[in-house]
């Protein structure tokens, strides 16, 4: 079987911890992170910053003013103006 | 060409509009411009109602509106944006920053002061083709398979982009937070 060394465990870790990895390499890179601290605490650090990520910008929305030219905008073109 | 009818308006209505929050905030990581970002929006809004008849119901609406949007910032909005100089992406390859918090702040903790408006300003900053993946990805969810179908690029680009965007990304908000006192600086390794 095919081990994985740090620098390659590393460089799936955004794939891993984002569900994109075949079952076959998900598996690699569990086992790597299971016997490495290093890259375990290197994995947990990346799950902070996706998370963080996710958190703090996907908040934003589309501004009710916005969102009312827009409709206004889709209704005039329907009535073919 | 013909206007959609009512009926398509109200179709439209249902399956479009809710995606109206998510083509916004990728407009404003497009664009890196508020104005700019709702008129792309609309632009984009338009032109997906009028081609309304193209869409096959039930199917990947987000995805449909995503490709418009980003056609119609590359065709009629890019010229409009400063781009910002993009660091030499080929020759900077961009190192984990792990390596140079893993003694102090392992947690990466730093990020959690860093505040949203400098979150934002740090992916505004990167280049647009990584703008965009990230904002798609990390922001919006999607999967890398939805992605390259989005931006009709391969899985392996969208893989490799958001790997760099990532990393850029990690050092700038590093580099913000030594810069507030945040975190203290370390020498990052050869
Ligand atoms: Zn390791």
């Amino acid at each position: 079987m095919s081990r994985l060394d740090c620098e390659e465990a590393v460089a799936h870790l955004y794939d891993y911890l984002k569900l994109e990895l075949t079952p076959d390499l998900v598996e690699e890179v569990r086992t790597h992170l299971d016997r490495c601290c290093d890259c375990a605490g290197h994995a947990r650090f990346e799950q902070q910053f996706l998370q963080m990520l996710e958190a703090r910008v996907s908040k934003e929305t589309c501004p009710n003013e916005v969102r009312a030219r827009i409709v206004a905008a889709l209704r005039a073109a329907a009535r073919g103006s | 060409m013909a206007e959609p009818s009512t009926a398509a308006l109200r179709s439209f209505d249902e399956e479009a509009l809710p995606h109206l929050d998510t083509l916004y905030r990728v407009a404003l990581r497009l664009t890196a411009d508020p104005t700019l970002a709702e008129d792309l929006v609309q632009d984009t809004m338009l032109k997906a109602y009028r081609s309304w008849r193209q869409y096959r119901p039930g199917t990947n609406a987000r995805g449909w509106l995503l490709t418009i949007l980003r056609n119609t910032f590359i065709n009629d909005f890019r010229r409009r944006k400063h781009e910002p100089v993009a660091m030499d992406l080929e020759a900077v390859e961009p190192h984990a920053i792990y390596r140079s918090v893993q003694d102090t702040d392992p947690e990466g903790t730093f990020f959690s002061q860093i505040v949203d408006a400098k979150v934002v300003e740090a992916i505004d900053a990167l280049p647009a083709d990584f703008r965009e993946v990230l904002a798609l990805s990390d922001i919006e969810g999607m999967s890398y398979g939805e992605i390259a179908e989005t931006l009709k690029i391969p899985v392996g680009t969208v893989k490799s982009r958001l790997f760099r965007a990532r990393r850029q990304l990690q050092a700038r908000l590093y580099a913000h937070a030594v810069e507030m006192g945040y975190i203290k600086p370390r020498e990052a390794p050869r």
